[in-house]
Order: structure tokens, then sequence, then C-alpha cells
């Protein structure tokens, strides 16, 4: 019996004739590709959602007592804002990337559990449709912040149904991201080309394997929680009972999640990065070795680090938390080191996915000194909960994800749709993100270490001045995304289509060693795999020496 | 695919490590919550990378050598053949989906949604499963 | 800061030079003002509020020789990427040395890191057992009770032995209850330890006074306290910093640092209300 059999709707290389088609292929595939394009296209739009949620906010922060919404309504807004931006973009972000790329970078036809893909992303889709719906009910959506802290989220403080949507979406949601780091684990361990060592693996997915072995550590104890949580509120429950310690029971389960979940949205991301680099700076990339081991370092440690979230509840072991957290400072250095030795004595052009790139070296290198002030307790007492917080993880966050997200747009544009995406658009696009992510969130670092605090819908006017200049920055900001999709539509419209396997030329990794889009099944044949860039070597066989010689030839 | 083995049991280890000094350091005050997830992921790590561990041995054994995909000298042409069962299309994970998503409404909601979805979890994860050893592909 | 010319100027020319003249000098001496504020002000704390504690004096010593080694290491790392994005741009087509690896860099990179952090915990660990030291004998005890949402400061009496627990429901001398939106005071003296026992019987707040350059939660079932001893009288805001519902923001009070005597006559001028809590 062969391997592949073709789907009686339309696959993607026979043309759409017919919209009704394409949706029913799209809602019944099995492809990798396609699952991971609707990842990436509904975590977009779920980036775009609240987004203007963080607008919304801006803009009631804009003055002090100013009404744009209501204290209630703002609640509801900084929750949904947060759990949007954490589970329903960026996680899912990372499951379309590693969906759309890692099978094609590893040499496999396809993931391990094909159905169990599009289950998941199925989960995804639905049980945040069931968080959002919140917004439509009555009492309006959770308003408990993204943290829920206990006793604040159980029945009596937080009685509406939008909060029991909130914990019974998650859940669902993330089951759906335990499934797919199931599959990802596997599709890596189990189905690499011949050749491919784990050693000769590029690095985005190394950082994927990583990432998903944190799912499997970090997702269940959240799901527990949360049914525990939903327990207490609907079925008379007293596992986070406040005279019990539940306080402290909740914020200590929830963090062992939610550390780890931090990395989770940055390691895919920095592999991104690690992918783009080496190919606009025309060198491999900088101490392979020394990179999957500082990133088997962060993993590992970003387990152990979890109550650097609750030193001011004194209740948790400063120093052990506070060490752990200073040394995680340290494989994250070394990353630093290997991206700014890539791009060293390199021959760098800096079209859109370097310019971004770039974007995100610079960024995260400032959200990662002040994570480091914040690692020490004594410093953290004043600062948490207070906008300089908001400032840290805003730079490492978005400065790693949004950076890091387009990054790899405009890199694996040409590879997903056969189309570049227009330079100078994203020129563009870039400046106009730099410089109005800088102009919002630089400021905030101020206004926290002032006394301003974390969640207030009101402030006291003396920081009016930096508040006003952040909400400006946040209209750049939200402006900067016109550019991005007036590009997409055009290109999707008018855009040339590429010839090339490697219309950038210097790619490394096995996805550009196959057409622009691939078939069904990824590769009609794959080079010898000898070094950790064989698309390079197979485009470049001077440089190497590594790749296929005539037959007959000693190897 | 030693490499793996080792990775999850090194993860295990440093958990392992972790927990103990956590554990001995929070004397006074012992964090019960924090030393379980550790000694869980301690757990998890171990349990999977012993299976791997014993998996690889077995496929090495029965391979008189690594398999292709670890060899660091190996032909494309080495794996050709079979690679396995690749679904075209499945209309199965919408189906699981849309059961769970009622059940999981039915938590809050009532029982009565609660048991539908139940149901239509059953018959989608049973018709999930068996997709492939039925009607036309059964044998 | 620079005036317009355009408002009523005219005037003899003499008056015009001598106008012009005083209104650069005064230019002058107000940019001379406001770089005498950024060197000894704001800006020399980096953002910090002016400490009003001993303790906060140590956390702002901290905070600024953080920045400094911040500062160090971002800038040299922010001048690599500047220096390659300058100076190691394609120039022709031709392909650079492709370089792989480097080991003694590599393990310079490693090392050189933990040296940092080892310097930064010695001081953090120092530090925080400074700030979380309390003493079995504080001057002054004031009993904090969060809910949703405003303060109650409870002053027990220093002739109940058990005054530093508030479990014990020692004698309460004088009592300040707040309400949303309102801003209760706290008052304290001078120079004086202060403990503060924080409880709530229904959310999770955050006590905290940024002049103090210090907060900590206020956890239902779990009994927080900490110590300072105030060095500035004055008057500094208070803000709950822990989301507790819809009024978080509206958590406000202010802390009065005042004189002994002026102290002993707030205690009088605000009884308890029948000593209960």
């Amino acid at each position: 019996m062969t391997a592949i059999s073709h789907p009686a709707t339309a696959p993607i290389t026979r043309p759409r004739t017919r919209k009704g088609r394409l949706i029913v292929s799209w809602m019944s595939s099995t492809d990798h590709k396609v699952i991971g394009y609707l990842y990436l296209i509904t975590s977009f739009v779920f980036f775009l959602f609240a987004g203007v949620m963080a607008l919304v906010m801006r803009a009631e922060l804009y003055e002090p007592g100013r009404q744009v919404v209501s204290n209630e309504q703002f609640n509801q807004l900084f929750t949904m804002h947060g759990t949007i931006m954490l589970l329903m973009f960026a996680t899912p972000l990372f499951a379309g990337f590693t969906n759309v790329i890692m099978p094609l970078q590893i040499g496999s036809p396809d993931v391990a559990f094909p159905r169990l893909n599009m289950l998941a992303y199925w989960l995804f889709l639905l049980g945040s449709l069931i968080v959002v719906a919140g917004f439509l009910t009555p009492g309006g959506a959770a308003s408990f912040g993204w943290f829920a802290y206990s006793p604040l989220s159980d029945a009596m403080r937080s009685p509406g149904v939008g909060s029991d949507m909130w914990i019974v979406g998650l859940t669902m949601s993330g089951l759906g991201t335990i499934l797919g780091g199931v599959n990802f684990i596997t599709t890596i361990f189990c189905m690499r080309a011949p050749g491919m060592t784990m050693f000769r693996m590029p690095i985005f997915t190394w950082n994927v394997l990583l990432t998903s072995i944190l799912v499997l550590i970090a997702f269940p104890v959240l799901a527990a929680s949360l049914l525990a949580l939903e327990a207490d509120r609907k079925f008379g429950a007293h596992v986070f009972e406040a005279a019990n310690g539940g306080a402290m029971l909740w914020q200590h389960l929830f963090w062992f999640f939610g550390h780890p979940e931090v990395y989770i949205i940055a390691l895919p991301f920095f592999g991104i990065v690690t992918e783009v680099l080496p190919v606009f700076s025309r060198k491999p990339i900088f101490g392979y070795v020394g990179l999957v081991g500082a990133t088997i370092g962060i993993a590992g440690l970003s387990i152990t680090v979890w109550a650097h979230h609750m030193f001011p509840t004194g209740q948790v072991l400063l120093p052990f938390f506070a060490f752990m957290t200073f040394l995680i400072a340290v494989p994250t250095g070394v990353k630093f080191f290997n991206w700014v030795g890539t791009m060293w004595r390199g021959r760098l052009s800096f079209e859109s996915p370097m310019l971004f790139s770039i974007g995100f070296l610079v960024t995260f290198l400032f959200g990662g000194l002040t994570g480091v002030i914040l690692a020490a307790p004594p410093m953290d007492f004043h600062l948490s909960d207070s906008y300089f917080v908001v400032a840290h993880f805003h730079y490492v966050v978005f400065g790693t994800v949004v950076f890091a997200m387009f990054a790899g747009f405009y890199f694996w544009w040409p590879k997903m749709t056969g189309k570049m995406l227009d330079d100078r658009l994203g020129k563009v696009h870039f400046w106009m993100l730099f410089i109005g992510f800088h102009a919002t969130f630089l400021v905030q670092h101020w206004l926290g270490a002032e006394g301003m605090p974390r969640r207030y819908a009101d402030y006291d006017p003396q920081f009016t001045a930096l508040n006003q200049f952040s909400t400006w920055g946040s209209l750049l900001l939200g402006a900067s995304m016109l550019p991005f999709l007036y590009n997409v539509y055009v290109t999707a419209k008018k855009g040339k289509k590429v010839t090339a396997d490697d219309p950038w030329g210097f790619g490394g990794s096995l996805e550009w060693a196959t057409s622009c889009p691939p078939p069904r099944h990824n590769f009609t044949s794959i080079p010898r795999i000898r070094s950790e860039r064989p698309a390079f070597d197979l485009h470049h066989p001077h440089i190497s020496g590594k790749a296929e010689l005539p037959a007959g030839t000693e190897a | 695919m030693r490499v793996q083995a080792y990775l999850f049991y090194g993860c295990a280890i440093f958990f392992f490590a972790a927990d103990v000094v956590y554990w001995f350091w929070s004397g006074g005050s012992p964090d019960w919550t924090g030393t379980v997830a550790l000694a869980l992921s301690t757990g998890l790590a171990g349990l999977i990378g012993f299976y791997i561990h014993f998996t690889i041995r077995r496929l090495e054994r029965a391979n008189d050598g690594p398999l292709p995909e670890d060899h660091k000298e190996a032909e494309i042409a080495d794996g050709a053949g079979d690679l396995g069962f690749f679904s075209p299309y499945s209309w199965w994970p919408l189906a699981a989906g849309l059961s769970a998503a009622t059940a999981s409404l039915g938590i809050i909601f009532g029982w009565w949604l609660f048991i539908i979805g139940v149901a239509a979890l059953l018959v989608s994860a049973i018709g999930f499963v068996f997709e492939y050893y039925r009607g036309h592909f059964s044998h | 800061m620079s005036p317009t010319r355009s408002s009523g100027l005219r005037g003899t020319r003499q008056g015009l030079g001598g106008r012009r003249r005083a209104l650069a000098s005064a230019g002058l001496l107000s940019l001379l003002a406001l770089a005498a504020t950024a060197c000894s002000g704001e800006a020399a704390r980096l953002g910090m509020p002016d400490p009003i504690t001993e303790q906060g004096k140590r956390v702002l010593t901290l905070w600024q020789g953080s920045w400094a080694a911040a500062f160090a290491v971002g800038g040299v790392v922010w001048g690599l990427i500047i220096w390659a994005v300058l100076f190691h741009r394609k120039r022709s087509d031709d392909l650079p040395p492709q370089v792989r690896y480097n080991l003694p860099i590599e393990f310079l990179y490693t090392v050189v890191p933990f040296v940092v952090i080892a310097v930064l915990f010695y001081f953090t660990a120092r530090d925080e057992n400074y700030l979380e030291k309390t003493s079995a004998h504080p001057d002054v005890v004031v009993n904090v009770t969060a809910f949703q949402w405003s303060w109650q400061f409870d002053y027990p009496s220093p002739q109940d032995p058990k005054w530093t627990d508030p479990t014990a429901h020692p004698q309460i001398v004088a009592s300040v209850v707040g309400q949303a939106g309102q801003k209760p005071v706290l008052v304290i003296p001078v120079g004086k330890k202060v403990r503060f026992n924080l409880e709530t019987k229904d959310v999770i707040h955050s006590f905290w006074v940024p002049a103090f350059l210090y907060k900590k939660d206020v956890m239902p079932g779990y009994h927080n306290n900490f110590e300072v001893t105030a060095t500035k009288t004055g008057t500094y805001e208070g803000r709950c910093a822990e989301l507790c519902g819809v009024d978080h923001s509206r958590m406000l009070f202010q802390l009065k640092v005042v004189s002994q005597q002026e102290y002993n006559q707030f205690l009088t001028q605000h009884p308890a209300a029948g000593g209960a809590q």
C-alpha cells in the first residue's frame, strides 16, 4: 500500500475553482502546512483583536479620570488582552510556525499524527472562541486578570458566567497545545530524514522541540488548576479556600505553569531569528553546539524559577528563586553572543526579515536587562505589580514574539505562498513598528519606578505626561499594522511568483531545497545531509565541499 | 537516538537535584506545592526518557546499528520505502473538537449539555480511531 | 522655556537690548537649574522616588549599582550590534569566512556572565535579608486591614503584651477607616521602628507606599508584616498594588510621617470605636 493518497477535494497543486471547495479542503485537512496556515491566520486575527483592546486601554489612560470605559470594562480589557496575547496569539503562533516549517526542516513528509494535529487546532479555535464569547454575556468577560488569582476568581467575587467560560475555554485550548506538543516531539524524534542527526537539525527545530517539552510539563498543571478552580466555583469544592492557604496554592500552581509559558512563547521565536540571521549574514550560525546547550539550559531552568512572580507575597524562598532566575540570564546571554557572532564579519544585507531580527535583538536586550533587575527581590518588592513590570514583559515578549513573527513572515512568505512580500512596504512597516513600540513602552519603565501600579484604570495626575506620550506611541504602533496588511493584500493580488527553491539565496535548512510552495508531502527529492545546512551545501557546493558528488566519485 | 533519551534524563536529573535543594532549603516553611510539582516533573521527564531509551535500543538492535536518521554517513536512499500511512483528509478532528466544546460548555450550562457532549465525544473518538479500519479500508 | 519674542517687547533700543540680555541670562540660569536637578534629583535616582526610610536607601543604592552594571553590559552588546550593522555590510558578492565556532570566545562569554550574576546575587541576598528583618520589640505597631476597596488602620496599645500579634486581638487605641475613592491617612512617627501587620478577609491586596521603595502583599489566610524606620516627615501616597476587583485603582491611602508629639496627639484624636476590630 502506498504511503500517500490524494484527497478527493482540491489539493494545493490544482487551481482552486470554487471558494467552497477551498473551505472544505481546509476544514478537513490533515496537511501540516494547511494546519499551520490556519494557526498563523487565527492567531494573527486574535493579535489584532487584543491589540485593539490595548488601544482602548491606552485611550482610557490618556488622562486621569477620563472615562472611555468603566472600571469593570477596563478590568475585562486587560484580562482579555493578556489572555489573548499569551494563550491565543503567542502560543498558537508557535504551533503555527512549527507546523509549517519543522517537518520541512527535518525532511519529513508530514507530522507523526496528522489528524491529531488538526484536532489540536480545533481545540484551540473552539476553546478560544468560548473564552472570548465571555464578552457577549451580560456580566461581560472575565475581569480578574490573566493570572486569575484566587480568591478574586472565586464564585463569590467573580460571579459572571464569562469567568466560567474563560476557565473552561482555556482548559480546552490548553489540551490542544499539549496534543500539539506530543505531535511535534514525536515527529522530531521519529521522522527525520536519513543523515539528519540531532546535531544537524536547524536551531528552529531544536527550539520547538524544547518548547514542546516545556508544554508537556507546564500545561497539564494549568489544566488541573483550571478544573480545580471550576470545581470550586460550580461544584462547591474548597480547593482554593483562603483559610486553607488557597491564595498561595493557586499562585504556586499558576506560576509553575506561567513561567515556563513565557519561555514557551519565547524559544520558538528565538529559533526563527536564529534561522534568519545566518541567511542575511551569509555565514553559518556561530557556536551551534553552544546555542543548543544554552537553549536546553534555559528550558530546564525555566521550570525552577516560578516564584519570582511571587516575591512580594512574603511566602516564598527568596534566595533560591532569585539565584535560579539570575542563572537563566547566563544561557540567554550566551545566545545573544551567538547571534551577534553570526552577524560579526559577515556580509550583511538588510531586507525586511533581517530588519525585524535586528529589531528583536535591540529590544530583547533591554527587556533582558530589566529582567535581571526584577530578579533581585529587594528591587522587585518595589517594582512588582507596577508599570515597570508591564514595560519589562512587553519588551521581552513583544520584542521576541512580534518582531520575530514578522521576521518569520517576511522570510517564509515565499515558501508558504510562492510570492515574496514587497520589501519597501516591509521597511515602512518595520520602522513604524519599532518607533511606535519604543515610544509606547520605554517611558513605562519610569512610570513604574515612580510608583504607578499596573491594572489601574485611573492614576495620580503626576503620571499624566508620560501616559500621554505612551498613548501617542501606541497609535503609531497600531498604525504600523496597516502597511503589513496592505502588503499581504497587494502581494496576493499582483505579487510575482517565485521560481527558485531559495529566493533569498543563502538558506541553510531543508525547506529551501524544495519548491515554493512545497508539494503535498513536501519533497520530491531530498539532498544528501552532511551538515547543519544541507540546502546551502546543495546550492553552494564549492563553499562547503559537502554536497552530493556525481555518481562514482569518492564521498 | 541516545541524544533524545539523554535530553530527558538530563532534565530529570536536574529537576530532581533542584527539588531536593528546594525542599531542604525551605526547611522551616516547606513549600509542598512546588516540591510536588518538581517531583512530578522529574517523574515525567524520567518516564519519557526511559521509554525513548528502551525503544531506540530495541530498534537499533533490530537494525544492527543506528537508524538512518541518526547515522552521520547515511544516504537519502537508506530511508527508501514505505514511510507510513498519512491520512489524506478527515472530518473526525472537527467532530471531536465540536464534541469537546459541547462538553466543556456543558460544565457551565448544565448536565444535559455535558452528557450530550460526552456522548458526541465518545462517537467522535471511536470514529477517529476506526476511520481507516472501516468501510473502504476494512480487512 | 524659551520666551516668545512677539509679545510686547516694543520699547527703547536700550530697553530691548537690556531685555534680551536679561532673557538670555534667565534662559542660561534655568538651564543650569535643570542640569542641577538632573544631577541630584529624579534623574540620578533613575525614576525611583526619594526614599523616606532607612530600608529604602538600601534599595536605591542597589538600583543605581544594578543599572550601572546593566548599562555597561547593554553598551557592550548594543555596541557590537551597531558595529556589525555599520561595518560588516555586504559590499561585494563574495562570501565571508564561514566561521562556525571559536572556543576561547565562547568560553569567555559563558564564564563572564556567571561572575556578573554572582556579584549581583551577593548584594541581593544581603539586602533582602536586611529588608525583611523584623524586631521583637518595635516602637510602633500598625494593624493594616485591606478590604474591597479601602483600608483600615488600627493602632494597638503598647500596654497590651500581645500588641505585635494581630491574631491575638490586642486592645486598639486608635483607628482610621476609609472608603473607596477616599484616601484614609496612616500616621507614623519619624525615626522610630514601625511594624506593619497586614491582614485581609477578602481577596489579595498589596500595601505599597512608593516612597518606601517597598511593598508587601496582603493575603487572606496569611499574616504578613514588615518593618521600616522613617527618616523624613511629610505626606506620601499609598496605593493598592494587587488587582482586587472593580475599584482596585481607587483603593488609595496616604502615609503621614510626623514628629513623636504630633503622633501622640493623633492617637488621642482618632479613638477606636469601642476597642473592637
